[in-house]
């Protein structure tokens, strides 16, 4: 068991603070770091991977600080965001040299095993500057396990990943976080959070917004009404209809269409398009008209 | 402290770039430069010294120590691709070790080996040749470690080097006195001066001068690196 | 904060929307005022670049090389103030001003600033970005060897200028200034072509290749090794010279046609011929007077200039990502 701990962690480059006075736990299974370029989540990462020292505050690993500390990464993988690796070397020389740096007994035998279940076998023979982006992702995955660490943190991982390799990790990570290991990864896509992680972290310019379960965190932000416009065939006899539905706040006609204040959104998303359906109506336009991530941190915040 | 992986992969990149033209060629240019004269101008005794002096130990060597010293560590530095180095229990003074010895050994190669084998080519310079390989040796070891601190310490570490090795080193060393106590070069051609003495060598400090001034320089330099890659940071978020 | 678009103006819409899809008004108006053609473009590049030149745009750090290149280059002047200003003879002269450091230092300062030009967009591919502007594929190039050129004019005729302000203040009489500002605009003259053929050669090298430091490396390295092999075949030669015994009017061995074609393999070296040829009296960097051949000279200089031009433009006629 492996705990990321951190307590009141800041820091600063002069006058910019780029992380905000954070206290959290990273426990084992996956966790995600959630939140909008610019909020602070490659700067926590790196920090706690031990390439930035923090300003202020400490940040441990199971007790012992990461800053200055190569031992760590014996039990310590990180995947950084940057597509850089030595591209002269084929995919399994580099994951074995890895596997070499970190004094194992058996680097083939290690380099092989984190090789395949990063599906990257047919191809560790051939040079990485030949690799994809996305198998450039898995080589990298596949050095920052080859000495099965208990922690694994990886920046943006999904980062120009098509959907197959997507899926592929997402596995993957899923699998070594129900081994019992600490994985953290970062993120501004909620749907790849929501999809992977049971914990989240959400980071909005340097402070922690939000942390715990996902689905407690959405019940929460859905006492917050959701706005939506709609143009329909009928508008009136589908603002009727709504009004007798208990997930609607308000109706209002406007002369460009209807205006729908709801606050079960996921009910409501449901439900219109059956109720326009059993009702003849044609639905022509529907829009949510605050549905950025950023106005949902903006209300994380506010509140 | 010598970490056989570090310097495979060290060695790979270096020899395995297209920078690796920029120090194989001089070193070619200047074997055959030695070839040609030879064959044209057999009886001159004054050119040995100055495509050995000026263009082997005042050209060749500061040079090729510069691209290769700078480059060993800069150019994973500037890629990135150092991370995946740093991330592993590799303590950060065998990581420097490692890299220096590559480094002077390459460097030694290209720069003092030719100058060597010019010398030998050369008519009536043999015993001038042997100085001066030792000389480069020690310049190669030095200008080494002097590199790799610079290229720990920041991104512009070729500009730098270039301005130490054509304005210090180039300009004033020649023109100021005290300079020299600052300038490699001349604890190269110390060494090369007390095994040989040369009066167109021009070299300016005695041996033990020379000899401690490198070694300070080179442990100095090398503590010093290793210190700073310790506390290598990397940059916050992209965006 | 949430944005409430049922209340922003919607553009008119004609019949329901095809597939659904609606572009949002948010405000962005367009720009209908004057633009600047193609001739403001290379204009605000050219400037641009030449700020870049000196490190000007960037953190204070690339400021520092431009910054001693500057002072050490300005460096002969002033001494050369001082030494009159003791009654001491013209050390510096406007055509050669300081030899070996001005060839050392515009060695520096081409090797570490012309990669900041062109190397930065190539690495960062921003390339695209400029060519999807009204230019032309020559206007960047254009825009940089202009630029390069004007930053490289500053570095070679600021320090004749401090040299001319220096001497005038120290001889007297209105017949010496006027003989030191004859003297000074050949030197500026030599500063032309230094600044023309430095700029071309140095910004051809640097942008074949998009990290700065192998830029670097290449550029220092052809200056240097060319100028040493030069040096090397000239000292060679006059030995051999003297040592057949070719003496020529005035106790002076004439030079060989060796000596001049060797001349030629460096364009310290070529500088230095053709400004001898035009009637510079003063020696440098050994390089022989060379009569009638320092025509050759000023057509290698050209043929040398054209190709790196040449090479410049094509290596921006497709604008590629890298």
């Amino acid at each position: 068991m492996t705990t990321i701990e951190l307590r009141n962690v800041s820091r600063w480059y002069g006058n910019v603070v780029a992380v905000n006075d954070i206290t959290m736990d990273i426990g084992p299974g996956v966790t995600g770091l959630l939140g909008p370029n610019g909020a602070g989540k490659s700067t926590i990462l790196h920090m706690m991977a031990g390439f930035l020292e923090p300003s202020k505050g400490t940040l441990a690993v199971d007790g012992a600080p990461t800053w200055k500390n190569p031992e760590i990464y014996r039990k310590l993988g990180l995947v950084p965001e940057r597509d850089s690796v030595y591209a002269f070397l084929s995919g399994e020389e580099f994951v074995t040299a890895t596997a070499k740096l970190h004094k194992l007994a058996e680097p083939e035998r290690s380099a092989r095993w984190a090789i395949g279940i990063t599906e990257m076998s047919e191809a560790r023979d051939r040079k990485i500057s030949t690799y994809s982006k996305g198998m450039r992702q898995r080589i990298k995955v596949a050095a920052a396990l080859v000495h099965d660490p208990q922690i694994l943190l990886l920046d943006e991982p999904f980062n120009g990943m098509d959907p197959r390799q997507r899926m592929h990790m997402m596995d993957l990570l899923s699998r070594l976080g129900d081994e019992g290991r600490t994985i953290l990864f970062s993120s501004h896509i909620l749907e790849e959070v929501e999809r992977l992680s049971g914990t989240i972290q959400v980071m909005v310019a340097g402070r922690l917004a939000a942390s715990g379960d996902f689905r407690a965190i959405r019940r929460l932000m859905t006492s917050r009404p959701h706005v939506f416009h709609v143009k329909t065939s009928d508008d009136r006899r589908l603002a009727a209809a709504l009004v007798g539905r208990d997930y609607t706040h308000a109706v209002e006609l406007t002369s460009k269409g209807l205006q729908v204040r709801t606050s079960d959104f996921g009910a409501f998303c449901a439900q219109i398009a059956v109720i326009t359906r059993d009702e003849n109506i044609r639905l022509t336009e529907l829009l949510p008209t605050d549905e950025s991530l950023e106005s949902v941190f903006g209300y994380l915040i506010a509140n | 402290m010598f970490n056989p992986t570090v310097a495979a992969i060290t060695a790979r990149a270096t020899l395995g770039r297209r920078r690796a033209i920029l120090f194989a060629v001089p070193a070619v240019i200047l074997i055959a430069l030695t070839l040609i004269l030879r064959a044209s101008h057999p009886a001159g005794a004054q050119w040995p010294d100055t495509v050995l002096g000026d263009f082997g130990f005042s050209v060749l060597l500061p040079f090729t120590a510069l691209i290769i010293g700078t480059g060993v560590l800069g150019a994973e530095i500037d890629d990135g691709s150092v991370i995946h180095l740093l991330a592993t229990p590799v303590r950060r003074a065998d990581v420097i070790v490692t890299k220096f010895a590559v480094a002077a050994g390459l460097t030694a190669l290209f720069a003092a080996v030719p100058e060597l084998i010019a010398g030998e080519l050369a008519p009536n310079s043999g015993k001038l040749a042997w100085a001066l390989f030792v000389g480069a040796l020690v310049g190669s070891v030095v200008y080494s470690a002097l590199f790799l601190l610079a290229s720990v310490v920041t991104t512009r570490a070729i500009a730098f080097g270039l301005l130490y090795v054509a304005i210090w080193e180039g300009l004033l060393s020649n023109l100021v006195g005290g300079v020299r106590i600052l300038s490699i070069a001349h604890y190269s051609l110390g060494v090369a001066n007390a095994i040989y003495p040369d009066q167109n060598l021009r070299a300016g400090l005695s041996l033990s001068t020379s000899l401690v001034l490198a070694i300070v320089i080179t442990v100095g330099g090398l503590y010093l690196a290793a210190r700073r890659l310790a506390t290598f940071s990397l940059a916050g978020d992209p965006a | 904060m949430p944005t409430d678009t049922s209340q922003a103006p919607r553009p008119p819409q004609s019949g329901p929307p095809a597939a659904g899809g609606v572009i949002h008004d948010l405000g962005y108006r367009r720009y209908d005022g004057p633009r600047l053609g193609r001739s403001g473009i290379v204009a605000a590049l050219a400037w641009h670049s030449f700020r870049s030149a000196f490190g000007f745009g960037r953190g204070a750090k690339a400021k520092i090389i431009p910054a001693i290149a500057f002072i050490a280059i300005c460096l002969p002047a002033a001494v050369n103030a001082f030494a009159m200003s003791r009654g001491n003879q013209q050390l510096v002269y406007y055509d050669t001003y300081s030899p070996v450091l001005r060839d050392l230092v515009m060695t520096v300062f081409v090797a570490v600033q012309a990669p900041e030009l062109v190397s930065r967009d190539l690495r960062s591919r921003v390339l695209p970005l400029y060519f999807s502007r009204p230019i032309k594929p020559g206007d960047y190039p254009l825009a940089k060897y202009l630029g390069f050129t004007a930053a490289c004019l500053v570095m070679l005729e600021v320090p004749l200028l401090l040299l001319w302000a220096g001497a005038a203040a120290n001889v007297h009489g209105g017949a010496a200034v006027w003989a030191q500002t004859r003297a000074l605009i050949p030197g500026l003259l030599v500063g032309l072509m230094w600044a023309v053929s430095l700029a071309a050669i140095g910004l051809f090298l640097a942008s074949l290749t998009g990290r700065r430091a192998f830029a670097t490396g290449a550029v220092a390295i052809t200056f240097l090794l060319t100028y040493t092999l030069a040096e090397i075949l000239l000292q060679v030669e006059t030995q051999s010279a003297i040592d057949k015994g070719g003496v020529g009017p005035g106790g002076v061995p004439a030079a060989s046609l060796a000596e001049k074609v060797s001349g030629l393999f460096s364009p310290f070296t070529l500088f230095n011929g053709v400004r001898m040829w035009l009637g510079g009296t003063n020696p440098a960097d050994n390089v022989p007077k060379p009569g009638a051949f320092g025509a050759v000279y000023a057509l290698v200089l050209i043929v040398l200039v054209g190709l790196c031009l040449a090479g410049l433009a094509a290596r921006y006629r497709k604008a590629r990502l890298s």
